[in-house]
């Protein structure tokens, strides 16, 4: 745990006077939480430029904090946000020890509150559990970046930067479609992860909607854990539930490399697989294109490192150069492109190891 | 029979009469009266396994007599369970002490009868009681709100008694309750039953130490072999011998096998000396010869059974050593005595001596299936053989190898676990309490198998709590109390009597 | 010491031959004994082959698929067989599954590989079976002679070894880069694949030691009655040790089996195995308070789970449903068991 953090004695001060308005504002009677009062004043004072929003600025303290990195996407999260402060001299990145373990993740967030950090980019274990100590920080005047997964409250971030999983099915949908060619008989089958979560519901949904869309239905759909042991399982019982498919998504490269050794295992090459998530080894797969794996679907794992970059655009009050409007936006959501050998060698670098 | 009309300007206050309980291959009582007088205090006395126990239970509810009733006050009663006992004014504090640790003295005392209105416990009115009780008791030291764990045995025992008193008891039964207690704490004891017997509760008092009965009874009931022998003595007119007589006087017939006499320059095949376990026996020192059988005597808790398992490394002892035919033995080894020839039989047959669940054969061999293997891997048709000649030489019923050791009686039993040292091969044979739990026919057999086995150069030691058997057996009689050796004899040299006085006087307080 | 027939009286037939009274024995025990009791088993399997069958039709009666149950049966088969030691001895061991994991790390670290390219695939093999036998002997040291008790000691090894785990992988999936331990273990000998090969050849030298040597007699003798096994000169807390050691060796054996099936090593292989493993003892009839053991019990009790993933799968159930077949079979199992122990000891 990054226990120890240290705060510049000009932040301190900055802080201080924030917090002090803040508090006379309460005093006053006003309604308190006004989300976007932080960069209400810095707007004017820098107006968007066209592209000088990576030149240096003031110093931006942004704390960080995410769940345990216990599989390569979760691992690469962390890594992404630490490379992409590197990019910046003005950003100072203090980085909270991973945890899936609520409590202590709110003690972190706390921790950043008392250092008075400017902004905090923040993946909760658990979205909901996470609001309440998240709306401390914004009432303190920190700038909060949503990560992944959503808070219960509006007003708890300043801005949320999402993957989209209903997208993941979507695009995977949409590309097994589209490689099928209106074969109206195909078989199609769908290796989920971990049935009780939303995450999992989300893509299911997207992908049967995206099937549904040219008429074709998901024909064998088995669940994992997110496991290579779990994927290995269940591909090897899928595959004798169905004697011949035309195509598989399985929704994570993580169990992915068991679901890839059921199939090697069984011998059986008939059809072509769409991953998910998008990870290094299996993008080199594809470029490779020595197996079944035809495709994948990304989620991409720099959701982190856009985080880091919101809040320090935000604390130093500048905006999104690409959009018109000034301030960065509330939400952002997150495209889940479609890998394939075409275009692989524009993800590969971003890909994480799983 | 003998019987002394009992003091006639008192009604009894509850009246046991031709009470008979029947268990499994056993009479445990036998047209048992017994008559107990308000405010007095009524002593039973009887050797181990003479019914007291029972008598007591059926008292208490725990058990149902067969025959007899029960009259309180001159009406008949029926106790069906321990909670009917106790709203009839019926406690009991058994020897086991009978309270939780983890819960306060006042939790502990209206354990079962909580003082509550609608679900609610009404704690401020039992701790009230709690006070009246202790102090009733002379002990208004004690906290209400205590950890009963955090008491002393003594402690422990007042709160018993206090749970006894919180159900408004008129009788309240004793189990050797000094047996916990140092000499102070027993005067205490006797102060407190003193004042219960003035405000008019009976006390029935079970105790083994006669110098306590002349202190603190009245009157004194004495059981032998189930059925009441004398009654209603008074304490102050009988003396001790008499009570002696009374408690030992044969009953059943027990042929013990003849002595063979022992050569004096047989091998010694076991030697004790100076052994010790801390806080249980010290300085303990004997020998025994091939074909001797050596018996000790004394009571629970004299340290008897501990010596035995010492002797065998199930314990490990604090000091002294152990010779199997001149090489000592390793100190809390079971291997090693087993390795030199040392076989137990030890008190609790069944959680410390059987695999229940399992075949006869696999028990006889439990000590020796090893040598029925080559390689590690089993013969196991040679270990039912060895077995079945067993089972045949032994006459253990049914003559079927296979079946579970569970389903056999206790004399059959006994036998399997003992001729688990005949297949294993042994020159030491301790056996602790060999018949315990066996009926008389079984005993016979199993008596002329220990004798038929010393005849074979065996040497065996053995511990019973029923003074006659270890007389009848051994050749040489140890008197264990308290932890030491206090007497040595020829068996022949010395009677049952004189046993169970040095026995019960040498651990006078 | 030679065994001393000290032929006691009182019984004439003291001497007799022992001959006759052997004859009409093994036909009996047939009957009774494990065998008999898994009857229960057999039957059950068989209702959901016919129910397999009926559903899924040749897609479930094919040898394909007989292989691919056996195949999936095979790691947590063995890694049951070791618990079955464990459970029949009076103990528990939580952390198979997490040793299990650790085997997989462990054999397909860098370090490991590099080895294995030099010398000879077998070290990965070696070094997973070393990695399960060592924790599994840890467990049984603190269990036997530290005195701690079975279900913390190897809990604490379940979080420990899991943790040290993903602290080697840093938790990242670690291919097998072998190929020569892939092809070994991928081949098929007479048709029947080497994972299932193994799984028959743990199974049958776990019968053979728990019902034909000292070894299984100690155990049984331990679980039933550890202070009588003491007191007839056992050495108890000695063989507690080995137990839980066969155990660990049976999860670095399943760690081999599952880096096989997944050509991977990672920190979360055999996560919940330990619980299956113990559901199939139960269920396959060893007495979870020890003294009574099955071997083939068991190996049923993991083909039920086996194929009953494997029938709801080819009907396209889902796993919740899955869940709550298996956890109606683990109560049906433990009380129809304690019906047979009932009758068992009325006779």
């Amino acid at each position: 745990m990054s226990a120890r953090l240290t705060t510049s004695p000009r932040r301190g001060l900055l802080a201080l006077t924030t917090t002090v308005a803040v508090g006379a504002l309460v005093l006053a009677g006003c309604t308190s939480n006004e989300a976007p009062q932080a960069e209400g004043t810095a707007a004017s004072s820098a107006p968007a430029a066209v592209s000088d929003n990576d030149d240096d600025g003031d110093t931006v303290v942004i704390g960080f904090s995410a769940p345990a990195a216990d599989h390569g996407w979760m691992g690469a999260i962390t890594s992404a946000a630490k490379a992409e402060a590197e990019k910046y001299p003005d950003v100072e990145l203090r980085v909270a020890e991973g945890t899936n373990d609520v409590s202590l993740q709110i003690s972190q967030i706390e921790t950043f509150i008392n250092d008075k950090v400017d902004a905090i980019v923040l993946l909760p274990f658990d979205g909901a559990a996470l609001t309440e100590v998240a709306t401390q920080a914004m009432d303190a005047g920190i700038t909060v970046i949503n990560v992944d997964r959503e808070f219960s409250s509006p007003f708890a971030a300043r801005t949320t930067v999402l993957g989209d999983n209903y997208g993941m099915g979507v695009s995977a949908g949409t590309y097994i479609c589209e490689e099928l060619g209106g074969n109206a008989d195909a078989v199609v089958a769908e290796i989920a992860g971990i049935d009780s979560l939303p995450l999992t519901q989300d893509r299911s949904q997207g992908f049967s909607d995206a099937l549904s869309d040219c008429g074709l239905t998901v024909s064998n759909r088995v669940a994992a854990d997110f496991t290579i042991q779990g994927g290995e399982t269940a591909t090897a019982n899928l595959l004798q539930a169905a004697p011949k498919i035309d195509a598989i998504w399985n929704h994570d490269d993580d169990q992915g490399v068991g679901v890839l050794a059921a199939i090697d295992s069984a011998g059986r090459d008939e059809f072509f697989m769409v991953g998910g998530a998008g990870s290094a080894n299996v993008m080199e797969s594809i470029k490779a294109g020595d197996s079944v794996l035809q495709a994948t679907v990304v989620y991409p794992s720099t959701q982190a490192a856009d985080g880091i970059k919101l809040a320090r655009l935000i604390v130093q009050g500048k905006s999104m150069s690409d959009l018109g409007s000034l301030g960065v936006p509330r939400q952002v959501q997150l495209y889940a492109p479609v890998v394939t050998q075409e275009n692989v060698d524009l993800y590969l670098p971003s890909a994480f190891q799983s | 029979m003998v019987n002394v009309d009992p003091m006639p300007d008192h009604r009894p206050l509850l009246q046991m009469q031709g009470i008979v309980k029947q268990f499994p291959g056993a009479r445990a009582l036998d047209g048992v009266d017994l008559e107990i007088l308000p405010g007095e205090v009524h002593c039973l006395l009887g050797q181990n396994g003479a019914g007291k126990s029972t008598l007591i239970k059926i008292l208490a509810g725990a058990h149902q007599p067969d025959e007899g009733q029960i009259l309180l006050d001159g009406a008949p009663v029926v106790i069906t369970h321990p909670v009917a006992a106790l709203t009839l004014g019926v406690a009991t504090m058994y020897q086991e002490l009978d309270v939780v640790d983890g819960l306060t003295v006042t939790e502990n005392i209206f354990l079962g009868h909580e003082l509550a209105t609608a679900g609610f416990s009404q704690r401020r009115a039992a701790t009230r009681r709690t006070r009246e009780l202790l102090a009733r008791l002379g002990h208004p030291d004690i906290s209400p709100h205590k950890e009963v764990g955090r008491l002393s045995a003594a402690g422990k025992q007042i709160v018993s008694m206090a749970r006894a008193l919180s159900y408004d008891a008129r009788i309240i039964i004793m189990d050797e309750p000094s047996a916990v207690l140092d000499s102070e704490e027993v005067a205490n004891l006797f102060r407190v039953v003193r004042e219960l017997a003035r405000d008019g509760v009976a006390v029935v008092y079970i105790s083994h130490r006669l110098d306590e009965i002349r202190q603190i009874g009245d009157r004194i009931t004495v059981l032998k072999d189930g059925r009441a022998v004398a009654q209603n003595l008074d304490v102050a007119q009988t003396p001790t011998p008499d009570l002696i007589r009374l408690m030992t006087g044969r009953s059943v017939d027990q042929v013990f096998p003849d002595r063979l006499p022992v050569a004096p320059e047989a091998e010694v095949l076991l030697r004790v000396t100076g052994l010790g376990l801390k806080g249980t026996f010290h300085d303990v020192s004997f020998e025994v010869r091939a074909g001797e059988v050596l018996g000790l005597a004394g009571l629970v808790g004299s340290g008897r059974s501990e010596i035995l398992e010492t002797v065998y490394g199930a314990r490990t002892a604090t000091s002294g050593t152990v010779e199997v035919a001149g090489r000592r033995t390793r100190r809390g080894s079971v291997k090693s005595a087993v390795d030199s020839g040392v076989g137990l039989c030890p008190e609790e047959r069944k959680s410390q001596g059987l695999l229940l669940d399992e075949p006869i054969y696999r028990n006889i061999t439990l000590s020796a299936f090893a040598r029925f293997a080559s390689a590690g891997f089993l013969d196991e048709s040679a270990e039912r053989r060895a077995a079945q000649q067993q089972v045949e030489a032994l006459d253990i019923r049914p003559h079927d190898v296979d079946r579970t050791v569970r389903t056999l009686s206790g004399g059959n039993q006994q036998k399997a676990v003992l001729s688990r040292w005949l297949v294993h091969g042994c020159r030491v044979l301790l056996l602790d309490e060999p018949t315990r739990g066996v009926d008389v026919g079984a005993r016979a057999e199993i008596y002329s198998l220990i004798r038929a086995l010393a005849a074979a150069g065996t040497a065996v030691v053995v511990v019973s709590s029923e003074i006659d058997e270890v007389l009848g057996m051994s050749d040489r009689v140890l008197v264990i109390s308290e932890g030491q050796v206090v007497f040595t004899s020829p068996a022949e040299s010395i009677d049952e009597h004189q046993v169970l006085a040095l026995v019960m006087e040498g651990s006078a307080a | 010491m030679s065994s001393q027939h000290v032929s006691a009286k009182p019984s004439p037939a003291g001497a007799g031959p022992q001959g006759a009274p052997t004859a009409t024995r093994p036909r009996r025990t047939l009957l009774r004994g494990s065998s008999g009791r898994s009857i229960g088993l057999v039957l059950a399997l068989v209702v959901l082959c016919v129910v397999g069958y009926v559903t899924g039709g040749e897609r479930f009666a094919s040898v394909d698929n007989l292989m691919t149950i056996l195949r999936l049966a095979a790691a947590l088969g063995v890694l049951s067989i070791g618990m079955t030691f464990v459970i029949t001895g009076g103990g528990i061991d939580l952390s198979v599954g997490s040793v299990m994991g650790l085997a997989t790390v462990w054999a397909t670290t860098v370090a490991t590989q590099t080895m294995a390219q030099d010398f000879h695939w077998i070290v990965m093999v070696l070094v997973a079976l070393a990695v399960g036998t060592a924790c599994g002997l840890i467990n049984g040291v603190l269990i036997a002679y530290g005195k701690v008790v079975a279900f913390i000691a190897t809990l604490a090894m379940m979080v420990g070894a899991r943790g040290l785990a993903e602290m080697i992988a840093n938790r990242q999936t670690q291919p097998v880069k072998v190929r020569a331990f892939l092809d070994f273990f991928r081949a098929e000998v007479l048709g029947i694949p080497a994972l299932v090969w193994m799984f028959v050849l743990v199974a049958v030298a776990g019968w053979v030691l728990l019902n034909r040597t000292t070894f299984g007699r100690r155990t049984i003798a331990v679980g039933g009655n550890p202070e009588a096994a003491r007191l007839a000169g056992v050495n108890v807390k000695r063989h507690t040790m080995y137990l839980y050691g066969l155990a660990g060796l049976a999860a670095g054996i399943a760690g081999v089996m599952m880096l096989v099936r997944t050509t991977a090593g990672s920190s979360t292989t055999g996560q919940l195995y330990e619980l299956d493993a113990i559901a199939a003892v139960v269920v396959g009839g060893t007495l979870l308070v020890g003294g009574r053991g099955t071997i083939g019990g068991t190996v049923l009790g993991v083909l039920i789970f086996t194929t009953l993933t494997n029938v709801f799968t080819l009907n396209n159930m889902s796993i919740s449903a899955q869940s709550v077949a298996k956890g109606v079979i683990i109560v049906v199992a433990v009380l129809l068991q304690q019906r047979f122990a009932a009758r068992g000891r009325a006779t």
